[in-house]
């Protein structure tokens, strides 16, 4: 169903779907993250914690760096080992700037975290979050109804959306409910790098002082990769669904039963 | 059930377009502010890479007269920087101790020097200078009056700001018994740890300087260490006398020291000038 643009000479039904501290710390979270990301590829350069022993053509010891080499070499490009740490990182051989920036950001994320849970509590929106006893079965429906999508719509079958009666369907859930607490994961891995002697604790919660690192790192995968399905499912579930979480409320009542994103 | 049903609410069409055309108004202004920003924050480095030729220059140019300058992007990151290190001084502990290992936990340690390891010849004759004590003399140790201390052993891990690290068996005598047995003049808060022997990549003498505070040099796990596992250190990991300092990062366990001066005011601090952190707490 298209999303309906509210006409101006008349009165439309809404429902507020996001405190505007959400939708702001949301928002924020994307350069955050990016910012975040890129100097700590650039940190993680200079000290690989995802070692092996030297490869004999190219002479690289990490990971990183061998996906680096075969991309390059796809696509014939100079950096060679260098790619990965140049595309998704500031680059190589500038710890210092890195590491000042990735503090800087680190610091606006934690406060971006705080004012996010403020805003779930004030707007009530922490409710719609939490896990129920359903979600098992839900996601399974949800799941194949996505695996039904495109080959449904090549055939021009119908293939209804399963109804969702909560504002989030359970994958939708599972998602939004798991993202907050990556990102709390990813602050107290951080932490446990950044002060292990003071926070000894915090080192021992991770097992060593690399176990905080390999979680820092998984964090940081979980949190990038979850962006790609968050986008295109927001792309393909419609402009009204972006716009709440630009303008707080939305225009699609529950009784149109659809949901994505 | 915890979740509320949604409850639809009337509104006015106009109010809402109205909010509606606000609220992307300031998304696009949030857009463009960050891409300033983001611009503004850029390592030169990183800057040169992604815009290459004159356009980067009439970008900087645009950015520096609003305000977005280089200089202006360097005090705001070293502000950052300064409020990274306030807060692991407020982190430390004097009565904290870190994490002990075995003896048999011990792991490889990569013998990072800013350049070379001093050459053997720079340690005939090698003294440690003690300045800025309260009996206003300068002291010179040889390594027997060193040895005069009581021996001290610990297996910490080194922590290098590049992100490895590794445990080590370190033997020498606490910096604090060398505080206690010479104490610096009074008001002094800093000491400043130079190696005056030690060398550039190129091999040219380049000295290393850092700066510790008292507290971590009271610290009961701060050497000044003589041994790594359990023989007399190698050259390659800071002969004949290095600090360990575990609450520091690895770049404050100055190696191959010749020269220590009490302070009131902040000493100079090698990676310090090339863009790192100060206090460098753990």
């Amino acid at each position: 169903m298209a999303p309906k643009s509210p006409r101006p000479d008349r009165t439309v039904l809404i429902v507020r779907k996001h405190h505007w501290l959400v939708r702001w710390t949301h928002w924020l979270n994307v350069p955050l993250l990016f910012g975040l990301i890129a100097t700590g590829l650039a940190i993680y350069w200079a000290a690989p914690v995802f070692k092996h022993a030297p490869d004999p053509v190219t002479g690289s010891r990490d990971y990183l760096a061998d996906l680096g080499f075969a991309i390059a070499r796809l696509t014939g490009d100079p950096s060679g080992g260098r790619w990965v740490y140049e595309h998704f990182g500031l680059g190589t051989g500038q710890l210092a700037g890195a590491l000042r920036l990735h503090w800087l950001l680190a610091y606006f994320f934690m406060l971006n975290g705080v004012l996010y849970a403020i805003g779930l509590m004030k707007g009530g929106g922490w409710r719609a979050l939490v896990p129920r006893p359903s979600d098992g079965a839900e996601a399974l429906r949800m799941i194949r109804y996505y695996l039904g999508v495109i080959p449904h719509a090549i055939s021009r079958k119908p293939w209804p959306h399963p109804v969702v009666r909560s504002k989030y369907n359970a994958l939708q859930r599972g998602a939004y409910f798991t993202m907050p607490l990556v990102g709390a994961l990813v602050v107290l891995s951080g932490w446990a790098m950044h002060k292990p002697s003071q926070l000894g604790w915090l080192e021992r919660l991770f097992v060593s002082y690399d176990g905080a690192r390999i979680v820092h790192f998984a964090c940081m995968l979980v949190l990038g990769s979850f962006v790609v399905p968050h986008v295109i499912l927001v792309v393909a579930d419609g402009f009204d669904t972006f716009r709440s979480m630009l303008t707080g409320w939305s225009t699609r009542l529950k009784s149109d039963d659809r949901e994505g994103a | 059930m915890i979740e509320k049903p949604e409850i639809p609410e009337a509104a006015s069409g106009h109010a809402i377009a109205q909010q509606s055309r606000r609220d992307f108004l300031a998304f696009a202004a949030g857009i463009l502010a960050t891409a300033a920003g983001a611009w503004w924050l850029l390592p030169d480095k990183t800057k040169a890479r992604l815009l290459p030729g004159a356009a980067r220059d009439r970008l900087d140019t645009l950015a520096a007269r609003v305000g977005l300058s280089g200089r202006n992007r360097e005090l705001f990151l070293d502000r950052a920087l300064t409020f990274d290190d306030d807060v692991a001084e407020a982190l430390f502990s004097q009565d904290r101790r870190v994490r002990t290992y075995a003896r048999s936990e011990t792991t490889p340690l990569k013998p990072n020097y800013h350049g070379q390891a001093p050459l053997p010849e720079s340690l005939a004759g090698w003294t440690l200078t003690l300045d800025g004590l309260a009996s206003g003399r300068t002291e010179r140790l040889d390594a027997s009056a060193l040895a005069r201390f009581p021996k001290r052993e610990q297996v910490t891990r080194l922590v290098c700001v590049e992100g490895w690290s590794a445990v080590a068996w370190w033997g020498g005598i606490a910096f604090a018994d060398l505080l206690r047995a010479f104490p610096p003049a009074p008001g002094a808060r800093w000491a400043a740890l130079r190696s005056q022997i030690s060398r550039d990549p190129a091999g040219r003498p380049e000295p290393y300087f850092v700066s510790i505070d008292l507290p971590t040099a009271h610290h009961a796990q701060t050497l000044l260490a003589t041994e790594l596992s359990g023989r007399p250190l190698p050259l390659a990991h800071g002969a004949p006398l290095r600090l360990v300092a575990p609450v520091k990062l690895g770049l404050k366990n100055i190696k191959a020291i010749t020269h220590i001066a009490y302070q009131a005011q902040e000493p100079a601090d090698y990676w310090n000038l090339r863009g790192y952190s100060k206090y460098d707490g753990l």
